[in-house]
């Protein structure tokens, strides 16, 4: 399997002089094309941060990272805004919905950035709320959805932009465990249907189980890779 | 709907997030751009009504005089009726209307009394039109010709000479030789006009003044000016550079230069109008500013997942922006719907009657006239809408500076 996002000697420091210190540590990682991995470990390991170097979100201190055959370093901000546009899914612990766009237009953002034709993009934002379990709420505000229902609208919301990875941090963190359950449930039936590659920062221990790949970190280190 | 449709939908959506802040910064552009239309027209009555009333004071658009008249208005400063090319000038159908005159300083003696006076010798018909002279007659009647032997004194001065009509009155000037030139006239009119034309202006027949101060008459007469009108004041300057080509020796000025207190005025209006809207810009300035950095500051973490998703910080920039142009937008619609409606409200005319006293003192009518001019109206609106552009850049530059994870993280 060829390397979607693929790491070398990455690190994060914080700080300066004394109080600096690594939230990420000379890690090296690569990530393939269908892989379902998660990063977990302790509050404080470096998982969150990991992921939001991998993803571009965040900028290292030293190393670099490749996504989709790009250098991210070599990227400006519209340059990477772009790249994350066209290659990157993103589920977040909260607040993943633009507030004012209804679900289904909150799926069909990145495909009308991306310039989806109009009756093509509201034909696959509503397959996929549909594909997600929420058929006929596609003209909800995300206030007047629930926790869970959320996730699902920006995992719809991913997944109608095709992206070569989708990237969660937390998503589980505010859902119940029927939520979390469903949640998972769907994730791992997009990436076997699918083939979506997913990284999953979590402390959740369900969410650990459900994944095929699990690294842990500690310290802003990799402690163990392990395939289940 | 593209990019910038969905840029426009966020940015319309998010106004209304938090209605009665957007509705407060509506409000102030809308009574800000009413004040600034309405207060504008007024000024712009204003100014027209004192030009009108400068101009109609024996003054008209232009002056063509011998040279020195201006700084000397006697006898010995006169020039001939105009012929030749300067009369066709005159007579070209871009002017209203032009009339010689004859002007110079006198005393009038009642049997009462004696002042010093300004004898205006004038063409009753050509006046029509030109000066207040015509419409001004309170007493009496307006003067038949050129060769009427009666005359036309202001209210102020029958009171103080305690003269009326029929009654006789005595003018002496300087007369063309040099000489005394006197001759007696009998009141056939009582005018009224601003107390410095009512004290100290007397009207007679231009042929009997050129008689009384040994002027020539007729086609080769002699007098000390001409005042002219154009159907349009825009081309003024033009004019006034052809009639100098035209006559070279003659010293011709344009109102500016001969009103140069109503000049003053209307600059001052003008200014004043300018100084109004940078107020008001930047009062609005501060409340845009204001309103659009609250509303970013509760957006941070939106603004930092906008970025995670692939909207570009200069279109997300772009998006702030729009936001301020569709707020100041409709607030710029508002108000100059209703400073159109104030302007209209008073199409008819606004009384002044409670400022008649001060108003009279500074040249103005009694009566302003507000115009509606839907260019001047679309350029003020224009000109708010974009500059507030620039109030927004600011806000609109913070918003985007934070890197998706700061944003992120900050807010949570």
């Amino acid at each position: 399997m060829s390397a979607i996002v693929q790491c070398e000697n990455l690190s994060r420091r914080y700080g300066s002089g004394d109080t600096s210190f690594y939230a990420v540590n000379a890690v090296s990682l690569g990530i393939s094309t269908g892989e379902f991995l998660s990063l977990s470990g302790p509050s404080g390991s470096g998982k969150t941060t990991l992921l939001n170097l991998l993803s571009g979100l965040d900028t290292p201190t030293d190393g670099q990272v490749a996504l989709a055959g790009q250098r991210l370093d070599t990227l400006g901000r519209n340059a990477l805004a772009d790249l994350r546009l066209q290659h990157i899914g993103f589920v977040f612990q909260a607040y993943n919905l633009i507030p004012v766009l209804s679900a289904r237009e909150n799926v069909e953002f990145i495909m009308q950035l991306q310039g989806v034709p109009a009756k093509k993009r509201r034909q696959q934002a509503e397959a996929m709320l549909d594909e997600v379990g929420l058929g006929g709420l596609g003209a909800r505000r995300p206030g007047q959805l629930s926790g869970g229902q959320q996730q699902r609208v920006a995992i719809a919301r991913a997944m109608a932009s095709a992206p070569a990875i989708l990237f969660a941090d937390e998503p589980s963190a505010n859902l119940d465990s029927t939520a979390t359950d469903e949640l998972l449930a769907l994730m791992r039936r997009l990436n076997e249907d699918r083939g979506m590659t997913f990284c999953i920062a979590s402390h959740d221990p369900r969410v650990i189980e459900y994944t095929r790949r699990r690294v842990r970190m500690r310290d802003g280190r990799i402690e163990a890779d392990e395939q289940s | 709907m593209g990019t910038l449709g969905l840029l426009l939908a966020l940015a319309w959506r998010n106004l209304w997030r938090n209605w009665r802040r957007t509705a407060i910064l509506l409000l102030a552009v809308g009574v800000g751009v009413w004040s600034l239309t309405s207060t504008s027209a007024l000024m712009q009555a204003w100014s027209a009504s004192s030009l009108d009333a400068g101009l109609r004071d024996m003054t008209g658009q232009g002056q063509i005089h011998a040279t020195g008249y201006r700084d000397d208005p006697g006898i010995a400063r006169r020039m001939p009726v105009p012929t030749g090319r300067l009369l066709k000038l005159l007579d070209s159908a871009e002017v209203a209307h032009w009339a010689p005159r004859v002007r110079v300083p006198a005393v009038i003696q009642s049997e009462y009394e004696t002042y010093p006076v300004t004898l205006a010798g004038v063409l009753p018909v050509r006046e029509r039109g030109l000066s207040f002279i015509p419409d001004s007659i309170s007493q009496g009647r307006y003067l038949k010709g050129g060769d009427d032997g009666g005359l036309l004194l202001g209210r102020k001065l029958a009171e103080r000479l305690h003269t009326g009509l029929g009654r006789r009155v005595v003018l002496m000037s300087q007369g063309a030789d040099g000489t005394l030139a006197e001759r007696g006239f009998q009141v056939v009119g009582i005018f009224s006009s601003n107390p410095h034309n009512e004290k100290g202006l007397v009207l007679a027949g231009l042929a009997t003044s050129q008689a009384m101060l040994g002027l020539r008459i007729s086609e080769e007469g002699e007098i000390t000016g001409v005042s002219f009108d154009l159907h349009d004041i825009a081309g003024l300057s033009a004019y006034i550079r052809a009639l100098r080509a035209a006559a070279p020796r003659l010293d011709i000025q344009p109102w500016p230069v001969l009103l140069p207190m109503v000049s003053a005025m209307t600059q001052l209006s003008d200014s004043f109008v300018w100084l109004w809207l940078a107020i008001m810009f930047i009062l609005l300035t501060f409340g845009i500013v204001n309103t659009l950095l609250m509303s970013l500051f509760e957006r941070t973490r939106e603004m930092g997942l906008l970025q995670a998703l692939g909207l570009k910080p200069r279109l997300i920039f772009l998006q702030v922006t729009l936001e301020t142009l569709l707020l100041v937008g409709l607030g710029v619609l508002v108000g100059l719907l209703a400073g159109a409606a104030t302007i209209l409200a008073f199409h008819d005319g606004l009384d002044l009657g409670f400022l008649a006293a001060g108003a009279e003192w500074l040249g103005a009518g009694q009566v302003l006239y507000p115009r509606l001019v839907p260019s001047e109206l679309f350029g003020t609106g224009l000109l708010i809408w974009v500059l507030s552009v620039g109030a927004s850049l600011w806000p609109a530059w913070r918003a985007v500076r934070k890197t998706p994870i700061d944003a992120i993280s900050r807010a949570t």
